[in-house]
């Protein structure tokens, strides 16, 4: 195949160490992810195509945990020599890796590669540190609003309730917390760090300006977003605390049917399907000032400690998973979006879009997506970002006074781990 | 202190002791009594025997193997700790060598150090040596044991030497004298403490967590955290599954405590009070 | 000459375990105090004092040694308190007294994770036991760990619940040691009970008092578990103990040096308090003469 052609030229390009062709070889390749349930089992049927086409390269994957596990679990293994080979990368994580040479270059792997001009250009424009690729996008998605169709109705909302302001949002949580609080249901699930993310930026903000990487944590339109978003949980008591200390039963919450609105990634679209059928409406961000979704994911980077022919394997892999065919079982098992132009023309995929207007939500809101900074300081951000979050939403701390606390040590932290 | 009190109110006395005693304890053992049950059943309100967790937190989650690592790895701290600090201890207590007194006083020391400030030089240290994820990673830095050989010399400083003595004039070696001599006379001591560094080694949870990140090493601690953190429920928690997890985590303190109980009292107070 | 070398080679295994993991890390946290690492970066380069001020004018800082002295002030005399009033009641060496005190003592060598595990259920907000019975009574259910004023409360108590046995051994002993004459001449002077316990036992007890209190106030700082499976220092920050914050920056947020320097400063305050009560409190202790 010429495809396989090429790549052989371009891993001469890699340094080998005088090692036999790749298809004599053979190649166990360590990957660690962070997919599990449904998602884990498009996974495997990706994998398992993967090792049927290259009978000599094993695939070893292993479920770490979500993004945050991934990211500790690297960074504790380095000094200890037991980093995988291939790892998912959150997309705005990995430039701490990068920049501290864990993750290998794998510009002259991409520009080698004809996937690089199936690439959408907001898939390949994700996995670019400094000018250069690092990781190769493997799931891309962005943030919408998930509805409840039932509980709407049963609170008196009709089905296509506007949901395009804070205001609005506000307003229907309320009247589903008034009609149905007795019953244990709340009106919105507080919404996780993506989903703060995309709200901050649907007001016309941002945590670190993506262009300048200026920190913008304590710009007067993030505050109110800020404040906006608090206010849910401490003072209209229509978020529940509980989604505030642990993240993930704002989502379980929600998948059994006890929560009116949930935003979050359309990576949960499978999930969220199953759980509530007919009930689910999914609908995009609200556009409280612009119009804007984060791009979220991540995508597989390789670590520079492998040998060679492992990094030679592992890119091969890379570029198999996304590939149109591979993105087309993704994109139909899970939710995420395409990130190859060629996936809709595969005919799972076409089905996909064809039967569940909800996938397409996302797909639509492309137009205003916009990849996210990926600094180093990133990675300490974001796990300081919870506390930060958690002392407003539970009312403990101002919120303007605890963003400008926030604003001041990422810019410390900036100064210390950027450069 | 004896004062007259009926024999009524003798019994009421001791029933309400004991009331008050099990009241105590309610949460351990309502805790086993709810990991026979079903979920349906406890979230319903209801009863229904199961030995259904069991197997899931055995089979599903693997705690049969953590249960086998927390046996080994406690088991050999112990036996090495105990060996360790036996042998400093009969040198302290019977010797008198340059620079005794400083090591000595160097054990005693490390009492009063925190564990916390170990923690990220052992990382770094084993990590360089390759050892986290292995079960030496886990059993090096829980041997040395100073509470063990400070209160084991105190022990064996009360044995009068004229045993040692003799045994010396029939040519034995101080590792005889040791073995023959000091240890079967200690056996309580030496039973006490090493008892107590089972226990603490099978509860110890922060260097495990910080140590081990592949799971099949996970001890019974770090897995049973992990499975209550990570929610096993659907969109509540399967609360039986984890006390099943959680009542296998305690099973060799429960079965032994009413043997080694004894011990483990004069263990503690050996010492402690002055 | 075998025999001049014998002494230590008998202490050479437990020393030099302790040279490695216990000594040498001191002098490595120090060492790495004074640095900046990530895990991941080649080098270690030196900071100076960096690390010691972005700690101290850090609000995290400030907040986990508050969250812990709180949480020493409360429990440890309420331990001591506790531990004595059990101890005296149960001094009688009794069946029923044995039995009980064995009773309390089996938390203190019980998992401390599963036993935080089941107290999270315990204080649970939806299913726990307290608010089944507080629901019963027809009261609202209190948000026991989601709320920031109430988690450290539910911390003290899981603690002591667990502290108290072996607490109350040691008082046993102590009390126990107590020589009879000393009743016996308070019995002769008419003492009444709470009298002589305060005239007698509690004089006589002091020695034991003073142990529990270092060992309690030692074990307050190191309290690490408990937080760690029920709370994870939240809300909000309510129940971030010292030794909580020093896993997260150094085993979450990856600040090798930072991490370093807490652990530093913990033990720095440890060894100053140690000094303190020493001080203060070794004056007022009688002894059997």
């Amino acid at each position: 195949m010429d495809r396989k052609l090429t790549r052989v030229a371009g891993m001469g390009l890699a340094a080998l160490l005088g090692s036999t062709s790749l298809a004599a070889a053979e190649v166990t390749v360590e990957f660690w992810h962070s997919f599990g349930g449904s998602s884990g089992d498009a996974l495997a049927e990706i994998i398992a195509n993967f090792e049927e086409a290259n009978p000599g390269i094993t695939i070893e994957a292993e479920h770490v945990g979500n993004y945050n596990d991934i990211v500790a679990r690297l960074q504790a293994a380095i000094p200890a020599g037991r980093g995988p080979d291939a790892v998912i990368m959150e997309v705005t994580r990995y430039g701490l890796f990068a920049d501290r040479g864990v993750l290998m270059d794998l510009t002259d792997y991409l520009e080698a590669d004809p996937l690089k001009d199936e690439l959408f250009d907001f898939a390949r424009e994700v996995g670019v540190y400094e000018g250069k690729n690092y990781i190769v996008p493997f799931n891309s998605s962005t943030p919408v609003t998930y509805v409840n169709k039932n509980i709407f109705e049963r609170a008196g909302l009709p089905e296509n309730t506007p949901l395009t302001t804070y205001d609005e949002i506000l307003a229907a949580a309320q009247k589903i917390q008034g009609a149905l609080g007795d019953e244990g249901i709340y009106g919105i699930a507080a919404p996780g760090q993506f989903a703060r993310w995309g709200l901050i930026m649907d007001n016309d903000s941002d945590l670190i300006d993506s262009v300048s990487g200026e920190v913008l944590i304590d710009a007067p339109n993030t505050v109110e977003a800020y404040e906006w978003m608090a206010s849910l949980v401490h003072e209209h008591g229509v978020a529940s605390a509980d989604n505030v200390t642990d993240e993930k039963t704002g989502r379980e919450a929600f998948f059994a049917g006890k929560v009116g609105i949930m935003l979050n990634s359309t990576g949960d679209y499978r999930q969220s399907q199953a759980s509530l059928g007919d009930d689910l409406i999914v609908r995009p961000l609200p556009c409280n000032k612009v119009c804007a979704a984060p791009i979220g994911g991540a995508g597989i980077g390789i670590l520079s400690t492998a040998d060679a022919e492992v990094q030679d394997a592992a890119y091969e892999f890379i570029s198999f998973a996304a590939s149109a065919e591979s993105n087309a079982i993704w994109f139909a098992g899970t939710g995420y979006m395409p990130i190859n132009r060629n996936t809709a023309d595969q005919p799972l995929a076409a089905e996909t879009l064809e039967n569940e207007p909800g996938i397409r939500v996302s797909i639509e809101q492309l137009d205003v997506a916009r990849g996210r900074p990926r600094p180093p300081v990133v990675t300490w951000m974001r796990a300081t970002e919870y506390d930060m979050w958690q002392a407003m939403a539970l009312g403990q701390r101002d919120v303007e006074d605890t963003l400008a606390d926030f604003a001041k040590r990422t810019r410390v932290e900036a100064g210390r781990v950027g450069q | 202190m004896t004062r007259e009190t009926s024999a009524h109110a003798l019994w009421l006395i001791n029933g309400l002791t004991l009331l008050a005693a099990v009241i105590f304890l309610s949460p351990v053992l309502y805790s086993i009594w709810m990991s026979f049950q079903t979920s349906d059943a406890y979230y319903s309100g209801g009863i229904d025997f199961t030995l259904r967790n069991y197997d899931v937190a055995v089979g599903q989650y693997n705690f049969a193997r953590y249960l086998l690592n927390s046996v080994i790895v406690s088991g050999i701290v112990t036996l090495l700790g105990i060996s360790f600090a036996t042998m400093a201890a009969f040198a302290f207590a019977r010797f008198e060598f340059r620079g005794g007194n400083l090591m000595f006083g160097a054990v005693v020391a490390t009492l009063m150090i925190p564990s916390h400030i170990t923690l990220i030089p052992n990382y770094l240290t084993l990590a360089r040596a390759g050892m986290l994820d292995s079960y030496a990673g886990l059993i090096l830095p829980a041997i040395s044991s100073g509470f063990a050989a400070f209160f084991l010399r105190q022990y064996i400083r009360g044995i009068p030497r004229a045993l040692d003595e003799a045994a010396y004039m029939d040519g034995a070696t101080p590792l005889k004298v040791l073995w023959r001599v000091i240890v079967p006379i200690s056996k309580p001591a030496i039973f006490s403490m090493a008892l107590q560094l089972f226990i603490a080694e099978w509860n110890n949870y922060i260097w495990p967590l910080v140590a081990i990140s592949e799971s099949d090493l996970f001890t019974l601690q770090i897995g049973l955290a992990r499975l209550y953190r990570v929610n096993p429920g659907e969109d509540v928690i399967d609360w039986p599954l984890v006390m099943a997890a959680s009542t296998i985590t305690i099973l060799p303190v429960l079965l032994g405590f009413v043997l080694v109980e004894r011990h483990l009292v004069r263990g503690i107070t050996m010492g402690a009070v002055k | 000459m075998l025999r001049k070398l014998t002494p230590y080679l008998f202490v050479l295994p437990l020393l030099g375990f302790m040279a490695v993991f216990t000594y040498y890390p001191i002098l490595q946290s120090v060492n790495l105090s004074f640095r900046e690492w990530d895990f991941m970066s080649p080098t270690k380069p030196w900071v100076g004092l960096d690390n010691y001020r972005l700690l101290l004018t850090t609000r995290d800082f400030w907040n986990s040694l508050k969250v812990t002295a709180v949480f020493a002030l409360i429990s440890v005399p309420l331990r001591l308190a506790l531990a004595l009033a059990v101890a005296s009641f149960l001094i009688r060496e009794t069946a029923v007294s044995r039995i009980s005190r064995g009773a309390i003592f089996l938390p203190a060598v019980t998992s401390t994770v599963s036993i935080a595990v089941v107290f999270s259920w315990v204080f649970s907000t939806d299913y726990g036991a307290i608010n089944g019975f507080i629901a019963l009574l027809g009261f609202d259910k209190v948000p026991w760990m989601q709320d920031p004023q109430l988690a450290l409360y539910v911390i003290i108590f899981v603690n002591t619940w667990k502290q108290l046995g072996y607490d109350v051994i040691i008082y046993t002993a102590g009390l126990q040691a107590i020589s009879m004459e000393y009743y016996d001449a308070a019995a002769v002077d008419g003492g009444r009970r709470f009298h002589v316990f305060r005239r007698v036992t509690f004089p006589l007890v002091m020695p034991t008092t003073y142990f529990l209190l270092v060992i309690s106030v030692i074990d307050a700082f190191q309290v690490f578990t408990i937080v760690d499976v029920m709370t994870r220092g939240g809300p909000a920050g309510a129940t971030d103990m010292i030794v909580n914050m020093l896993y997260r920056v150094g085993f979450t947020l990856f600040d090798i040096g930072t991490g370093s320097a807490l652990a530093v400063l913990l033990f720095i305050l440890l060894i100053a308090l140690a000094l303190v009560k020493a001080r203060v409190i070794g004056r007022r202790v009688h002894y059997d003469s």
